[in-house]
């Protein structure tokens, strides 16, 4: 008996590939709906608190201070979202059982990956602007807004989201993952130049800070709020492109491997 | 049939004796059963209490000695209210989420000897952390400590407070997850919203004014009066204020155990 097996077709192609992206972009959001208001939350007790805990801390500072710490606070306020809500969205789905799920879909794992950074970059957005917001009544200083703000704050976010995604898909343990965003919630928020000027800080740390990215991050960003306060912008934007392809890299090693 | 037993309850067990012996047993219960989350517990608290210091440090643009006494003062008295109203609450919430919570209270000893363990394992969680911010302070800003006997009274009172104080919350609130989100909320007030580590002058006089009916300020007011020479002022109101905050806590905390379910 000869039975004529069904026809298998791969679907592929650029529509295909469009299709998925929006299947997954509605997957993910619907995932994510219960936290849309924790991350905007978040995002202001980030962004928004800081302005004023720092402000406490400092007590009397001039106007320069002021103007690196409200330019500093939009990417204080990106931070959180790519670094840990990213990286807990992926150690949800570790934890519940439903990661290998996700995977299994028949979508492009490049539609499902493209997917969750549009969402992240996206839901980064309200909260930042909120953020600045707070800052700029707090200090009510004087911004000068250039259109570089707009690649400035994308690219920031799309590289936040990058690395968080990157890290959480690379470390099988969510609880190693947890530690690990706890630990870069400490580094950034105390030991990071985003809110103060990196001459501050002694040679060696600076250094380090040349090669991680927040200090980068908050440098592009600043540069898109105000005149005369960045140097080496250029190599800013280096600097982030980098990061944000290495992460890719890990993520289409760790994406694409099979178990 | 055995009839004769029926009807003869075991005496009841009470007095001083029992509730060392009692209050022994459950810190020894206590003790074992976070001897492998303690190192984890002692570490985290090290390295905030001395993070703080340098990280602050970093970040202040101008650090004269008053804000540096400020800063690592307040550091060590920072840790001391995580461990109780922070670390405290989210290991009872744990032990709900577990199930064991019940199991714990059916235990045959007086709840205040439990209580009292639960204290006693909070200073030994506390201590380390505000040793480390102190060092911090010494090694980083030279800073100059005038420690006196006060020292003992002011910390263990604190310790005490914000002991009480999560030991209600976590106990009160049913809902583990609602009081591992009003834990968060507290550190976070604590850490950037309380004059704890820099002066009073530097907020708004509303929320300075709030703070005087709140423990916090004073728990950094008496410790710091321990520790620093010429900062602190009004010490014994501060005490009579932590001691009026932990015996409303206790209080709570009271209420709630000794009901029955």
């Amino acid at each position: 008996m000869t039975t004529t097996l069904p026809e298998v077709r791969i679907r592929k192609g650029a529509r295909y590939w469009t299709a998925s992206f929006w299947n997954m972009l509605r997957f993910e959001f619907t995932n994510m709906r219960t936290y849309l208001v924790l991350t905007l939350v978040i995002q202001i007790l980030m962004g928004g608190g800081m302005v004023y805990m720092y402000g406490f801390y400092f007590g009397e500072i001039s106007d320069v201070v002021k103007t690196y710490i409200v330019t500093g606070i939009p990417a204080l306020a990106l931070i959180p979202v790519g670094f840990v809500l990213v990286p807990s969205s992926i150690m949800s789905h570790k934890i519940r059982d439903t990661y290998d799920f996700v995977w299994s879909l028949p979508v492009p794992r490049l539609a499902s990956a493209m997917a969750t950074f549009a969402l992240f970059t996206s839901l980064a957005i309200p909260g930042t602007i909120v953020s600045l917001l707070l800052a700029h009544s707090r200090y009510s200083i004087e911004l000068d807004v250039s259109w570089s703000i707009v690649p400035a704050v994308l690219l920031t976010s799309f590289m936040a989201t990058s690395i968080g995604f990157a890290f959480a898909h690379a470390i099988p343990n969510p609880r190693m993952t947890n530690l690990i965003t706890n630990l870069i919630i400490f580094l950034v928020l105390l030991f990071s130049p985003i809110v103060v000027q990196i001459s501050q800080f002694p040679q060696w740390w600076a250094t380090v800070h040349r090669v991680l990215p927040f200090y980068h991050m908050a440098n592009v960003i600043r540069a898109g709020l105000s005149t005369g306060l960045v140097d080496n912008l250029a190599t800013s934007w280096v600097i982030l492109s980098i990061w944000t392809a290495l992460s890719w890299l890990l993520a289409a090693w760790v994406v694409g491997r099979r178990r | 049939m055995t009839t004769a037993a029926i009807g003869v309850l075991p005496a009841k067990r009470q007095g001083t004796d029992h509730w060392i012996q009692t209050y022994v047993a459950m810190l020894r219960w206590e003790l074992t059963n976070v001897r492998l989350l303690l190192p984890i517990l002692i570490l985290a608290q090290t390295i905030s209490g001395a993070g703080m210091v340098f990280g602050f440090g970093l970040l202040i643009p101008s650090v004269p000695p008053r804000t540096a006494a400020y800063l690592v003062t307040g550091a060590a008295v920072i840790t001391l209210i995580l461990v109780g109203a922070a670390v405290g609450p989210q290991l009872v919430a744990q032990q709900k989420m577990e199930g064991s919570y019940d199991f714990m209270w059916s235990l045959p000893v007086p709840r205040s000897a439990s209580a009292a363990a639960w204290l006693t394992l909070n200073v030994l969680i506390g201590i380390p952390g505000m040793l480390a911010a102190l060092i911090a302070g010494w090694i980083r800003f030279d800073v100059g400590f005038e420690v006196t006997p006060m020292v003992i009274p002011a910390v263990l009172l604190t310790l005490a407070t914000g002991t009480l104080l999560g030991y209600a919350l976590s106990h009160a609130i049913p809902k583990p997850e609602i009081t591992m989100l009003v834990s968060q909320i507290l550190i976070f007030m604590i850490l950037g919203f309380s004059p704890i580590s820099y002066p009073a002058e530097n907020m708004p006089n509303w929320l300075a004014t709030a703070h005087q009916y709140l423990p916090f300020v004073h728990m950094a007011n008496v410790v710091r009066a321990s520790l620093v020479d010429g900062i602190a002022t009004d010490v014994g109101h501060s005490y009579l204020v932590l001691a009026i905050w932990s015996v409303a806590a206790a209080t709570v905390s009271a209420l709630v155990l000794g009901r029955r379910k």
